[in-house]
Formats: C-alpha cells, structure tokens, sequence
C-alpha cells in the first residue's frame, strides 16, 4: 500500500550537512577566513552592507562565507540579524561635503575647484585576465606597488565643494531643498510598511537598499528612451565621513566612527513648465562603501521617480513608484521566486481537476456541435 | 512632567510572558466581543487606574502610540509618572492625535473627538481604553456582529448616555469607528467598531 | 523547555511583537479588511510564510501547543521547518494532531477535523490582496476597498461563467467577508472555503511580504463569491483515499508508476492517520 511521503525531518538535516560539506570544499585546500574575505573581496562586502543596510564589514564577510559567496544570501542573513538590534540612538545627518576624499570625478566639468581625483578604480584597466594572480604567492611587485600608492595616497585630499552647488550658484539647477524647508525626520522602511505615494526620503531609502542588477537595469533603460533621462553624472565622489551622535544626557554632538561612502550626484535636463523656467534637476545616491554602479543607477532612478513632482508624465516602469519600490528588493523578491520550489500540490490538484473538467466539457461541446453540424451538411 | 521615581510602582513580573497573557486575554475580547474576562497581572495599578486598564496600557503601549488621558487621569502625577516610565508613550492633548485613549467613563468628550480612520485606512483609528464602574452579562444592551454566534448581553454602568447613544449611531459610518475596551477592577470587555448595540434584552 | 540564546521568547523583540499585536486587534475589530504593519526580515525568506510566522511569534505563549501544516501535512519540508523555529525559539510543545493543538500555522489548507472555538488558526499568505491580478496598484485597489466597489471581480468571474459555463478560480476563491471586504483566503482549494464561514475559531491571516495582516472573527460571514445562476461550488472527487477510504475529504493525485498511474490520497495526513487509526481499534 502506499504511504504518504514521510521523512521531512531527516531530509532537512541532510541537506545542512550536504551544504556545510559543499561550502567548505576540498579540507585540502586551507579554509578562507572572514578577514580574508573581509581584505580581499572588499567590493563584494560593500554590496553585502548596502543591501544589508548594515555598516559592519566584518559581519558582511561573515554572511558571504557563510552564504557560499551567494551575494543575496548574505544579504539575507545580514537582514535577518539586524531585524533583532535594538535602537540605541539616531545619528544626526552626515555631512558628504566634509567627507575625505580618496576618489572623485565629475563628468561636467573638465576641471574644478578641489579637482578631478581618480582614486581606486577599475574604470582605465584593460579587461585581460592576469595571469599572475593565479599563483598562490602574491604576485611579484605587488608589494612594491601598493606601498607606492599608499605614499601617494597619504596626500589628503581636503574636503571640498559639491560640483552641483557650483551650478547652483547660477541657479541654472534646482535648489536641493527649498530655501524655507525646515528638517524633516525620515520615515523608516524596516519598521513601517510602506504606503503610496512615498515620499522621496523613503523612495531615496528603498534604493539605497534596492538590489544593485535590478537598479542597474532600470536606470539603464530610462536612459535608452524608455524614459525621458538625459543625464550627467554631475559628481561622484568616494571616501570617509565622520559619524556624530547626540546623546540625550550630554545635548551635543560626539564622535561615534567613520563610514566609508560613495555619493553620486545626476544633473538631468528639465524642460520647464509652467510655474519653473527650464533647468537642471537633480538625481541622488548615497550607498556604502566603493558601490559606484549602485550610487549611479540610484541616482538615475531617484530622478525619474520624481517625474509625477515635476509635472512630466509617467509613462515607463522606471518612473512608476508602486512598480520601482515594491520590486527592488532582493531578499523579497528572491524569497518570493524561490517559494515555488515549495510544494503546491493542494493548488495545483485544484488546477488540475479544473482543467480536466474545462477539457472534458470542451470535448463534449464541440462533438455534441459536430452531431448537430453533420446532418445539416447532409441535407 | 517629569517622572516622579518614588511614585513608581512595578509593572508586569514577568514582561514577555505577562504581556503575551495580556494579549491573548484582549485578543479573545476583541474577537468576542461582549465576552467579559479577567486579567491575570499586574498585582498594583497606579493612582485611580483599574488593574485591566493598567494591563493593557502595559501590554499594548510604547513610545509609537501617542496617548490621550482624560482629564483627572491626566492630572494624576502618579499615574502619567509610571505611564511615562513604563510605556514612553508621548502623550497628546489633542484626542484626534491619540493611537490610545484612556478615560474614566464620566470624563468622555464626544465620540467623535478621536480619530475615526479614513476611507482607505481605517485602521488608523483611536483605541478607547474606557474605565466604568461596572461591567456584566445582565442585558442592558443587545450584542449582534462578527465574533457572537446568535446575540450577546452586556450592562456597562457609568457610561453617560450620550456616548452611548454616539457609539451606537457610530456603527452606519463602519468601517470607520473607534474600537472600545471597558475595564473595571480585573475585569475587561471589547467592543469594536463591527459590534451592532441595541438597548434593551432579547 | 529549551529558547536560543541571544534571542527573545519567539524570536521577534517585545516593541514588534507589540507593534503586530495592536495591527492584529484592528485587523479583529474590521474582519476583511489588511492592515499594513511594519512587517520585519525573518530568518526565513519572504514568501516561506514569514507572515504567518511574525502573527505566530506575536500571539504564541508557553502554555500554546502549536501545529503546523504545508499542503495539509504536518511532515512537508517547510512544516517542519517552521514547527522546529517555534519549538527553538519558543519552546513550546508541539503537536500533529488537530485536536490537541491551540494555534495552528497553516499553509494552502484548512484541516478536515471541524476547528473549535478555542483554537485560533493562522493562515500563510502570499499575496494578500484579491484584487491583485485584476489591478496591481495598491493605490487604486486601496480606493475599491474604501467603496466597496468590487464590480471588477464580478466581472472577471463573470468572464469565466461566459467562456467555460463556470467559474474557473479553483484555489485562493475570494469571499466576502461580514458583507463588506472582498478578502483572499489565501491559495487554500476552493474545497475548504465553506470552512471559513462562520467558523468558531478566530482565523488570523500574515502576509510578510505584503506586510499586511487581517483576520476573520469567530462566527462571521464569510461568503463566496457567485452569481444566483451559477452559484459556489466545491470540487469533487470520484475516487477515494487509497490510504484511509475518506470519500469526503480533499484528495491529492500521486503518480504511482511510469505509466501515470495514480492513486488518491487525503492531503490533511492527520485526518487521514486518525482514520485508520479508528478503523483499526474495534479488531485489537
């Protein structure tokens, strides 16, 4: 006789041991340790954070050893921690214009005040695999170069202006807040649900958390003509920003940390309309750590989410709030896909004596039609 | 006003499980309504707070629920005192502002001083928390509505006439409305907004 | 009792708990009708039932004797799952038989054995809004809610009774709950949908994703929506279970060969279990 499948229990230990054995890999081969990963794979921990919405690079390297290198995963646990932190305090606002600066290029201007820093990036690199790093021992003159970067690196840039209050002072773009806009406290995403429309605090915040293909993608279609974007990165600057806490007993700001920042500002053209003369509009991403590809595509999206405050119209996903925020978020999105490896036996029987019934009445009609039909063709 | 230390008294002995008890105490009132339970914890409540209106506000209140007191409450140093250091819920003047009201019966204002929800959201109404001076299963009033399997009776004494006669006419307007928790003593009971009240028994 | 350490009682911190218990209140006091709450990261992902979980960890207490069921069955992969987060993090007994249990986690089915007053079941959700598929902004659904204006759905079965000579939705059925919301009942078969009406246990509904909870009352309406000439009905079987002989319950298809040959068997494994186990008694 039959018996209904039974076993879930064991079939879950398994599967944890099978996936600890597989994550570890060949025992012969010395395991990574999260400092390591944490050193070494810099980026990937950067996308762990922002995703995360945690600035902890050491819990980040945690989740992507623990997750395998699966990016999404780590994102995950890293989410799932945070979820049961306590609230001690509330940072006050950063100031990016004091930030030190290790890398900053501006696509608008060919030089400016503070000027044009290169800092880090694979942007000039040629795509050619090198060889050498496929040796265990560290490749030659590696040392040597990063000691010589490291001389030239410990010229501190001083903090400087943002190229777009340069434009500003022309007014050729568009204030960032309005002159009589007092502070306003953001809303929390992580503690209440969203509602439509959001403002831009919380659209500016489902981005920062926003998974970097889908913002990537997006953006990169609202500038091939399915959207109205026409932009300039502006500035995209990367470096250390100074963290101030007020706590309650003293009544003024202290010193908790440094986080490491990318801040990318869009200049987009705005044809004007009634009430505003034409003029450059803004678009704004502020993520985590070396995550230029992220700040600029949540730059690009910010601005065309605000195509409705604009007076343009909406016309393509990317402008379309419901659309943009309630799908940008990997741990969600992901949980939802992969819950259809889940078992859908019950919904799917209902499907199935629906369709056999549909199929057997649709038989049934068209040959009670060809009984009727045949003596007809006769006469 | 600042918390005064030595009128403090202790909350819930045990705060996770004595709030969870709460909760399922109030669950089952709300899902019931007219059903008249008893709470378990806490042993003291403060100033002329009832031991079940000094429960919920443990269980229920914190530091996201703006609160509304009526009048004496408010004037009571030692009850806002242990309010403030045992729930931090910003305390409003302002009824329509209140996520939670708390009221001696006698000192109700109109219904409809407290948010009502809207439309779309009709959730984001007031929970009146009301102390009265008696609550029973005598039939004062007739109870029909979600969570009652045919009718229930329930007598609530010291509820002035005129909120009575605002709540029952509050039910056309469904599903805006306040929801109501009674207390007396240990004694609670709910009614929200989807109860149906005729006067009179069966 | 064992709880993991470094957690609270549940998993969830005593502010979210609190913060779900009050939607969870609202979501009583106007039966149908999803509340937006601050739904939070689980463990688990979005769509495994971290909606019914959060509801769970809200509403559980160390006296609670909890159930789980996936599909109708208490030994499914994601039943056991979360039956085992409860059971560490909470530490509460748990149990698969119906009767025995104070909450139940469900998800897709509602068991055979009649609920009683006071148990409370709490239904996994994946999308919460029935009208999702017909208009998938919440904006413009949030306004049909407010008017109660659900003219599209009647519409869309309406469609269904014109093209095949009846309703084709055979699971996630939307009903009207108490005369007023249009609510889904989440993808249970439409088999299990007159359960829900005027069922003496309260039904709590947790959508993670969604971030949304709602909630039926003991002994409320909750009706299916029809037409006077085509009114709800449930599926039937011409087979019975091959395991217990239940001519009555909702049977899931096993593929049993190469051939497609196939057996049916009761897909509440409980239901099923106590029947034989009936059966059995009078010959020892």
């Amino acid at each position: 006789m039959y018996v209904a499948v039974k076993g879930g229990e064991k079939a879950i230990d398994n599967a944890h041991a099978l996936m600890a054995k597989r994550r570890r890999g060949d025992t012969g081969i010395a395991e990574l340790s999260v400092e390591q990963i944490r050193q070494q794979l810099p980026l990937a921990v950067d996308r762990v954070m922002n995703e995360g919405s945690v600035y902890d690079p050491q819990l980040a390297a945690l989740a992507l050893k623990q997750a395998s290198g699966d990016a999404v995963e780590a994102i995950f646990l890293l989410r799932a921690y945070r979820t049961t932190l306590p609230r001690i305090g509330y940072s006050e606002p950063l100031d990016t214009e004091a930030m030190q600066i290790e890398r900053r290029v501006s696509g608008t201007f060919k030089d400016l005040p503070g000027g044009q820093i290169l800092g880090p990036t694979y942007d000039y690199t040629h795509r050619l695999l090198d060889f050498s790093l496929l040796a265990d021992a560290q490749a030659e003159g590696a040392e040597e170069a990063a000691e010589s970067a490291d001389s030239k690196l410990a010229v501190e840039v001083e903090a400087c202006p943002r190229v777009l209050e340069l434009l500003n002072k022309e007014g050729l773009i568009e204030n960032s807040r309005q002159p009589d806009e007092a502070d306003q406290v953001p809303g929390d995403l992580t503690r209440q649900p969203i509602s439509y429309p959001a403002d831009r605090a919380l659209r500016l915040q489902n981005l920062a958390r926003g998974d970097e293909g889908f913002l990537l993608s997006l953006s990169y279609a609202s500038m091939r003509g399915y959207g109205d974007s026409h932009p300039f990165a502006g500035e995209m600057r990367c470096g250390r920003v100074t963290v101030e806490l007020v706590p309650e007993e003293l009544g003024f700001p202290i010193e908790v940390g440094e986080v490491q920042l990318t801040e990318c500002e869009m200049v987009n053209q705005f044809h004007g309309s009634k009430e505003q003369p034409p003029q450059f509009t803004r678009g704004y991403g502020l993520v985590f750590g070396y995550s230029e590809r992220k700040a600029m595509s949540m730059a690009l999206i910010d601005r065309s989410l605000r195509c409705e405050e604009l007076g343009e119209q909406v016309l393509y996903p990317n402008q379309d709030q419901e659309f943009v925020l309630s799908h940008s978020d990997c741990v969600s999105a992901n949980g939802f896909v992969s819950h259809l490896k889940l078992p859908h036996y019950v919904d799917f029987q209902s499907e199935l004596e629906m369709i056999r019934r549909l199929r057997s009445e649709s038989v049934e009609v068209q040959s009670g039609d060809n009984a009727t039909e045949q003596p007809e063709a006769e006469a | 006003m600042a918390v005064v230390s030595d009128q403090l008294i202790a909350g819930f002995s045990d705060p996770v499980q004595d709030s969870q008890t709460l909760f399922r105490t109030l669950l089952k009132a709300m899902s019931e309504p007219g059903l008249i339970r008893q709470i378990e914890q806490p042993e003291r409540a403060p100033g002329p707070l009832s031991l079940a209106g000094w429960a919920v506000a443990l269980g229920m209140l914190d530091a996201d629920t703006p609160l509304w007191l009526s009048r004496s409450l408010m004037q009571d140093s030692t009850l806002s005192s242990n309010l403030r250091f045992h729930c931090q819920s910003p305390l409003t003047a302002c009824a329509a502002e209140a996520d939670f009201a708390l009221a001696l019966a006698a000192e109700l204002p109109e219904l409809a001083s407290f948010n009502q929800g809207c439309a779309e959201y009709p959730d984001r109404s007031a929970t009146l928390i009301i102390q009265v001076e008696g609550i029973s299963d005598e039939p004062d009033w007739t109870l029909t509505g979600p969570g009652i399997e045919s009718e229930r009776g329930l007598t609530i004494r010291g509820l002035p006439q005129a909120f009575t006669e605002q709540l029952i006419a509050s039910r056309r307007r469904f599903p805006l409305g306040v929801d109501c928790i009674f207390v007396c003593a240990e004694q609670l009971v709910a009614l929200p907004r989807s109860t149906q009240i005729r006067i009179g028994g069966a | 009792m064992s709880q993991t350490e470094g957690y609270n009682f549940a998993y969830l911190d005593e502010q979210t708990k609190r913060m779900i218990r009050r939607a969870i209140l609202k979501g009583v006091a106007i039966p149908g009708y999803q509340v937006p709450f601050g739904g939070r990261e689980m463990p688990l992902p979005h769509g495994w039932g971290t909606g019914g979980m959060q509801v769970t960890a809200s509403v559980i207490g160390a006296d609670d004797r909890l159930k789980v069921i996936d599909q109708g069955a208490d030994d499914t992969t994601n039943a056991v799952s979360i039956r085992r987060f409860f059971a560490r993090t909470a530490g509460v007994e748990t149990t698969e038989r119906t009767v025995e249990a104070s909450l139940i986690q469900t998800r897709h089915r509602i068991p055979e054995t009649p609920l009683s007053n006071d148990q409370i079941i709490i239904y996994q959700v994946p999308v919460s809004e029935p009208l999702r598929f017909i208009e998938p902004r919440e904006t413009e659904t949030r306004k049909m809610h407010a008017l109660r204006e659900y003219g599209a759905m009647q519409v869309k079965l309406y469609e269904d009774v014109a093209r095949f000579g009846h309703i084709a939705t055979s699971y996630d059925y939307p009903v009207l709950v108490n005369d007023r919301y249009m609510m889904s009942p989440s993808p249970i078969p439409k088999f299990d949908n007159p359960k829900m009406d005027r069922m003496p246990a309260l039904q709590l509904f947790g959508a993670g994703f969604e971030k949304r909870i709602y909630a039926v009352p003991p002994y409320t309406s909750v009706k299916s929506l029809d037409f006077d000439d085509h009114p709800f009905e449930v599926q039937q079987w011409q087979e019975s279970c091959a395991i217990c002989g239940s001519d009555h319950s909702f049977l899931d298809e096993v593929i049993t060969d190469d051939n497609g040959s196939k057996i049916y068997v009761c897909s509440d494994t409980d239901y099923c279990a106590g029947r034989v186990a009936a059966s059995e008694e009078p010959q020892q």
